[in-house]
């Protein structure tokens, strides 16, 4: 019998069944519950499954981007049997409903492990969106992510990344990506509701022409800590690389660590952390960090901490807005990144999830 | 009875007096307007009224539809209905003018038919007067007032920095806020405009008109009148008044 599972937490992070998508993988604790693809080109399996029939994907796609004693998070793992997707696009196949991916940690005090591997063709396109959370009931947990990444050549992924997780788990997402040329690798993440801790870095090659985006949004509440960030590495001449991330403090702690290298002539490399502190309980520390090995490169960044201005308040405050109206939309209007190259079903979830929690939190 | 009566309002910033005893009174459906030199408390008179937060009034009190507001906070009073535009909005990042003025009414096609007379329809999908010219800012900020309408519109400088055509379009859009087609009788909304160049009054015909200098009301008479006075004599002479009226208060 199918175990029972909190739709309605799954559908906080996206996982929505209502939504037109071209396939969808489910797990619960370290069940897979459902693993389906209807699209001619996709192909949804889950890991343990792809590693017996491919050995391509055992020899050259997993624990190939990340090391598998890169850390304690992936020794674990590499002891373990995969549990995750393996996703594959044939080249040539352009895909823009979404995938949506959905991992519920139900167990309290259990740890989950991941392992996930997506492998996009040359001249290929899609969307994946992963929401992770617990079950309503489940405060206590730990969630292990590893995800090696694939972009052949003019290859487009959007890759999208949802948390709710609970007051007492910590999270772990260790991701890897490889761009390949003119390949286009776009990263969102949001995160919005308590965790205990949360710490994740993942680490883009970019090929020649290629290009690797990262959007985060951070909402950390009294007693959660976040360490994250992303890191671009310019491998391939005219390759591009940007960061962008805001991070609001509600009595929580959040580093933002921001790395872009390049030493290859022609590219780009942007980054930008804001962050915005509502009170005097939290921090916010921006580390961003530009390394630059060739002339012809333009690497920048851009960062700041504040607080909400006086100024903008009474300005809205004037406009009929009480206090905390005034305040919701300017942590909206903070957290508004206007991101390129996302399905506008995807937009639309990103919204609602930081509509919900902004409302939520005044 | 007058929609805002004002007594004897003293108000300060950063510890500084700035207004130093203001008595004023506003009827219902009349338009008043102010001149003075800058640093003379023209805005700081306006942002007392709504409340706005870095004044502080030390003493005096401000009715307005009978009710006492100086203890009142910003909300209270714009819910009471009283509007300000300012004299140097903002820019609020991350914030679309449509889904500002959407919070401030929901009538979707009032926000779009008031943006169509002041030719900011494109505007609406940006945010809040980020990257705008002076002239868009003053038009926002009268499209936000057409969206709200308050019974009191308090106008700080609305022409300045616009040209031609975008003053007549203002003027235009204030004419219908404060329903000028309608005989004087019948207008229930008021307005306090502060100038300093005049130049709006070629397009909208105010009531009485008030001279402020250093923190107090001079006098008041004819809007063209004084704009006349002010421009033949500047405003040197308003200062021998306040010499004179100061001379009184000590003697008195």
């Amino acid at each position: 019998m199918q175990p029972k599972v909190d739709k309605d937490r799954l559908l906080d992070v996206g996982y929505d069944p209502g939504i037109a998508s071209c396939g969808r993988f489910l797990v619960l604790d370290h069940s897979i519950l459902e693993a389906s693809h209807g699209i001619k080109g996709l192909e949804v399996l889950p890991l343990a499954d792809a590693m017996d029939n491919y050995p391509h994907v055992r020899d050259n796609l997993v624990f190939r981007l990340i090391e598998k004693d890169k850390n304690e998070f992936t020794k674990t793992a590499s002891n373990l049997p995969p549990v995750g997707y393996y996703i594959k696009v044939e080249p040539g196949v352009k895909i823009d409903m979404p995938f949506q991916a959905g991992f519920l940690l139900e167990s309290a005090g259990a740890t989950q492990v991941i392992h996930n591997i997506i492998e996009l063709g040359e001249n290929s396109e899609a969307h994946i969106i992963n929401g992770c959370t617990t079950s309503q009931e489940t405060h206590k947990g730990r969630h292990i992510g590893i995800t090696e990444t694939y972009l052949g050549r003019d290859a487009a992924l959007g890759y999208t990344m949802i948390h709710n997780w609970a007051r007492d788990v910590d999270v772990y997402p260790i991701g890897a990506i490889l761009v390949g040329e003119n390949a286009r690798y776009i990263s969102n993440y949001a995160a919005m509701t308590s965790v205990k801790k949360t710490v994740s870095y993942p680490v883009a090659r970019v090929m020649a022409g290629g290009s690797a985006r990262f959007y985060s949004i951070i909402y950390s509440r009294r007693d959660s800590y976040f360490d994250t960030g992303a890191k671009v590495m310019l491998e391939g001449d005219a390759s591009s690389g940007e960061i962008i991330s805001r991070v609001v403090s509600d009595g929580g702690a959040a580093i933002s660590r921001q790395m872009i290298s390049g030493s290859s002539p022609g590219s780009l490399g942007h980054m930008e952390c804001s962050g915005l502190l509502l009170g005097n309980k939290g921090v916010i520390h921006s580390i961003p960090e530009l390394k630059g090995g060739h002339q012809d490169i333009d690497l920048s960044h851009e960062a700041s901490v504040g607080r909400i201005s006086k100024e903008d308040l009474s300005y809205l405050m004037t406009r009929g807005l009480t206090d905390d109206e005034a305040r919701s939309l300017i942590i909206r209007g903070f957290l508004d990144i206007k991101i390129k190259g996302i399905p506008y079903t995807i937009q639309q979830i990103i919204d609602e999830v930081v509509d919900r929690s902004v409302s939520g939190s005044m | 009875m007058a929609l805002l009566e004002i007594k004897g309002l003293r108000a300060s910033s950063g510890g500084r007096e700035i207004l130093k005893g203001i008595d004023f009174t506003l009827e219902e459906g009349r338009t008043a307007v102010i001149f003075g030199p800058n640093g003379s408390g023209k805005s700081t008179f306006l942002g007392s009224i709504v409340g706005l937060p870095k004044y502080d009034i030390t003493k005096g009190n401000i009715l307005f539809k009978g009710k006492d507001i100086t203890g009142m906070s910003t909300y209270e009073r714009t819910q009471l209905g009283i509007g300000l535009a300012f004299q140097y909005p903002p820019s609020i990042k991350g914030v679309r003018l449509r889904t500002l003025l959407d919070t401030m009414n929901p009538d979707k096609e009032a926000i779009d038919h008031t943006s169509e007379i002041l030719d900011m329809s494109p505007y609406l999908d940006r945010d809040v007067n980020v990257g705008f010219s002076g002239g868009e800012r003053k038009k926002s900020e009268i499209l936000q007032l057409m969206v709200q309408m308050p019974d009191l519109l308090l106008l700080d400088e609305p022409e300045s920095g616009v040209d031609i055509e975008n003053i007549s379009l203002i003027a235009d859009a204030l004419k219908i806020i404060l329903e000028k087609d309608k005989p004087i009788k019948k207008r229930r909304r008021s307005a306090i405009i502060i100038t300093h160049t005049g130049f709006i009054l070629d397009y909208i015909r105010a009531d009485k008109a008030y001279v402020m200098m250093d923190g107090r009301i001079l006098g008041c008479g004819s809007p063209s009148e004084i704009f006349e006075e002010i421009r033949a004599r500047g405003y040197k002479e308003c200062q021998k008044c306040l010499e004179e009226a100061k001379k009184e208060n000590h003697a008195a």
